[in-house]
């Protein structure tokens, strides 16, 4: 498969990296593929706090660069979804703990084991980033409909294309189909028009989402989650399937217009 | 937002959506060239002060320009004409 080593970055910082990687490889799992996410985010671990796996590390990525476990050792395997594992970030070291040559000497210790493998890349576009992308074969940039998230995609799109990677795929995520309706936001044709990737998935903003990481339950374990539908979705097309781009429904009634425009909303 | 600046947006302003658009479009062009973002005005400002001596250049037909598309990364365009006689 060529999707098999999967990068998911996105320059700035807070638009939901964790949450479609934890997300996403959860949803892979369910569907009966052996999953690994690692967490690259060294220093500012996280992943395994959306996964609800914080309680259950032993050791982490640095460990097994240092050579105290080997890879396998150091996994935390999700009771819940079976086939999903983790490779926890260290907390306590900083980003130069791990260095690309280690991730891609962990990447390939775990290739054969697994179906798809996952690397949760920290914000920016430093030491950290570049190792993150550099044993990815697939590359997702995560991007909020926001002009700061959509630049910053840009840049890291044309790092990639400088460290002779693929062109990345995009997920759009966080999109209010209320704020597009009414013109405040950007909608997926402005986006693509500026930034214009493969579009791998649309993730709407989902109020739910915070009681889901509060719980330590990723989105895509709920039939009714409008964030979750889409997350598995995007898990689908990585598997080849076509499905296409659901369009965003929103129509604001004359009343709510009047209530906009006099109102304080 | 006051009730005068949600009329004004009601009646004809362009949405912020578009407003953001055409203002990443630019930027983008500037950064994919890596070029800040006052360069073109810049450039154009020394350029049309070196051409003033020459009297056969149409110096308000000059136009400076990054150019779009991927193939025309890494230049400014400048296009100076010369007056009809
Ligand atoms: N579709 C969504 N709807 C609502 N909230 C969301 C959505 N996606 C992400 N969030 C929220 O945004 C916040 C940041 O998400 P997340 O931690 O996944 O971002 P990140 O890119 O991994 O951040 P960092 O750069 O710090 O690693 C979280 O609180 C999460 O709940
Ligand atoms: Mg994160």
């Amino acid at each position: 498969m060529a999707d098999k080593v999967i990068c998911v970055t996105s320059g700035k910082g807070g638009v939901g990296k964790s949450t479609v990687t934890a997300n996403v490889a959860t949803a892979l799992a369910m569907k009966g593929y052996k999953v690994v996410a690692i967490d690259a985010d060294i220093g500012l671990r996280n992943l395994d706090l959306v996964l609800g796996l914080e309680n259950r590390i032993v050791y982490d990525i640095v460990h097994v660069i240092e050579g105290v476990v080997p890879p396998e050792k150091a996994l935390v395997r999700d009771k819940r979804t079976k086939n999903l594992y983790l490779l926890p970030a260290a907390q306590t070291k900083d980003k130069s703990a791990v260095k690309p040559e280690d991730l891609v000497n962990i990447v390939e210790d775990l290739r054969d084991k697994f179906d798809f493998i996952f690397i949760d890349s920290p914000a920016g576009i430093e030491e950290g980033f570049k190792t993150a992308v550099t044993p990815a074969d697939t590359i997702i940039v995560v991007a909020n409909p926001e002009m700061a998230s959509i630049r910053d995609a840009d840049r890291v799109v044309g790092l990639c294309d400088v460290m002779q990677k693929p062109e990345p795929k995009l997920v759009i995520n966080r999109i209010d189909p209320k704020k597009v309706a009414r013109g405040d936001m950007l909608d997926v044709d402005d986006v693509l028009q500026v930034l214009s990737l493969d579009l791998l998935g649309v993730v709407p903003e989902d109020k739910n989402m915070v009681s889901y990481i509060n719980r330590g339950e990723p989105a895509v374990l709920f039939e009714d989650s409008i964030a979750g539908r889409e997350l598995r979705n995007i898990a689908d097309r990585l598997l080849g399937k076509e499905i296409p781009i659901p369009k965003l429904t929103y129509s604001e009634g004359f009343l709510e217009k009047l209530k906009r425009l006099f109102g304080s909303e | 937002m006051g009730f005068v600046d949600k009329l004004r947006e009601a009646f004809g302003r362009p949405p912020a959506k578009e407003v953001a658009k055409k203002r990443l479009q630019l930027i983008l062009r500037y950064d994919r060239a890596g070029l800040p973002p006052n360069a073109v005005e810049a450039v154009k400002e020394a350029i049309l002060k070196a051409l003033e001596d020459f009297p056969f250049i149409d110096t308000k037909g000059v136009n400076i320009h990054i150019p779009e598309g991927d193939s025309e990364q890494g230049k400014i365009e400048i296009e100076v004409p010369v007056k009809n006689k």
